[in-house]
């Protein structure tokens, strides 16, 4: 489906690993808000260059938001509304560069793709797979919850009751996903100890490395700049 | 089910299910992770909350794998997905690995099965949260400088500031100990009010 797309748009996991740990460091060391603004563009471009238009648009919109709030409109804003609206814009500011590497590498990285980078990063098989099933039942216990929320509406249980019945239903429902998932992945020969191999492969290509690079003056920059 | 032995190695069975609980185990700490922000007072209450109400998940994880590495990978995981979030500190970073560590040790010698084992190994895992706020503390005033340059309102510091004594160091610590008992009862009492009749553990 996908094998028309140019060498340029793909991009290997572990090149969005590295994003992701630059985009840590930079948070880290604290360093100016140009950096900052910097790194968002960068990001920003990555996901043009990749195609991803749409997301480019909308998370540049959202920091340069963010950014207006923080310096613009809440220091002129009354007081009672800067207290409770301060903090929420600088955690949002704060984990932005590590949210935005995030979400890129959810959208363009399948699950499949970063078990096979862990696997060539030699990370042990008794780490892959938690942390594939765990990824992947994120998105399972919300809407889980969500199921949960209509059937407490429909039966109208009192709100005391309400976290019990939402935890016991959400355990029962994950122990019988576990039991599923693991029928079905045995029978798949998750236990096979050989080797395994994949159809899909990785490489580190020339974008690869030079977004690395990039990142790498990056956090460079904002490990020698205070 | 072959759930008996605390010896054998990690099947694949074993390591969904860690994975299945790990997850809901981080949604409720991130919950309350969150909520720190609020209130100081939430925060440093905050591994308190969270070992109270995943009582159940870890209980329940440590039913279904009776065997040795469930809370390592449990924690692991945890600090894996935080670590890419951007929420970590060093502190927070050495504390839960500790605390992972002594928690599996408890686990393996109080033979995997027993309600009070896994109730001690709960209480020592759940004290890794207390990394979180532990740099009130430990570089108080580094610490404080460098939230009010990240912007962090005057009030909150201000009340921060008045909470960083040694007494409340202590309740960091007490918090998730009780958390973690209470956790564990409600845990039980769940269990042999809806898990077993289920049939799932």
């Amino acid at each position: 489906m996908k094998e028309k797309e140019s060498v340029i748009k793909v991009l290997d996991p572990r090149t969005c690993l590295m994003l992701l740990i630059f985009a840590n460091l930079i948070t880290f060391f604290q360093s100016s808000i140009w950096i900052e603004v910097g790194w968002i563009c960068f990001l920003g471009c990555i996901m043009l260059f990749m195609g991803q238009y749409r997301m480019a648009v909308k998370w540049i919109f959202t920091y340069g938001f963010i950014l207006l709030l923080q310096y613009f409109l809440l220091p002129a804003a009354p007081k009672a509304i800067t207290t409770a609206f301060t903090l929420l814009v600088n955690y949002s500011r704060r984990m932005f560069p590590c949210l935005m590497a995030g979400a890129f590498m959810i959208k363009v990285i399948s699950l499949r793709q970063f078990i096979l980078a862990m696997r060539k990063m030699r990370i042990p098989q008794n780490l892959i797979i938690p942390i594939s099933v765990t990824i992947r039942y994120f998105p399972a216990i919300k809407e889980e919850v969500h199921y949960i929320r209509d059937a407490i509406k429909l039966r109208n249980i009192r709100s005391a009751d309400k976290l019990e019945a939402i935890i016991v239903p959400l355990m029962i429902s994950a122990t019988a996903t576990a039991e599923e998932l693991s029928a079905a992945a045995v029978t798949r020969g998750i236990e096979n100890p050989i080797r395994k191999t994949s159809v899909t492969e990785i490489k580190f290509r020339l974008p690869d490395y030079l977004y690395g690079f990039i990142g790498l003056l990056f956090t460079a920059g904002a490990f020698v700049i205070k | 089910m072959a759930q008996s032995s605390g010896k054998g190695s990690l099947k694949g069975k074993d390591l969904i299910t860690i994975g299945i609980f790990s997850a809901i185990y981080f949604v409720i700490n991130f919950i309350f992770m969150l909520m720190g922000g609020l209130h100081p007072m939430m925060w440093i209450l905050m591994p308190g909350f969270i070992a109270l109400l995943t009582g159940i998940p870890f209980m329940l994880m440590c039913s279904k794998v009776q065997k040795m590495g469930a809370v390592i990978l449990m924690g692991t995981i945890t600090g894996l997905i935080y670590f890419v979030t951007g929420m970590f500190t060093v502190v927070i970073l050495v504390t839960f690995a500790a605390s992972c560590i002594l928690g599996e040790a408890v686990r393996s010698l109080s033979g995997y099965s027993t309600f009070k084992g896994n109730l001690l190994a709960f209480i020592c895992f759940s004290l890794g949260m207390t990394g979180s706020p532990l740099p009130i503390w430990l570089m108080h005033d580094k610490f404080i400088s460098q939230i009010s340059e990240q912007g962090m309102p005057a009030e909150y510091i201000t009340t921060l500031e008045k909470l960083s004594s040694p007494a409340m160091l202590l309740v960091l610590f007490l918090a998730p100990v009780i958390g973690a008992i209470a956790g564990s009862l409600i845990s039980k009492k769940m269990f042999q009010k809806h898990f077993i009749k289920a049939g799932i553990v």
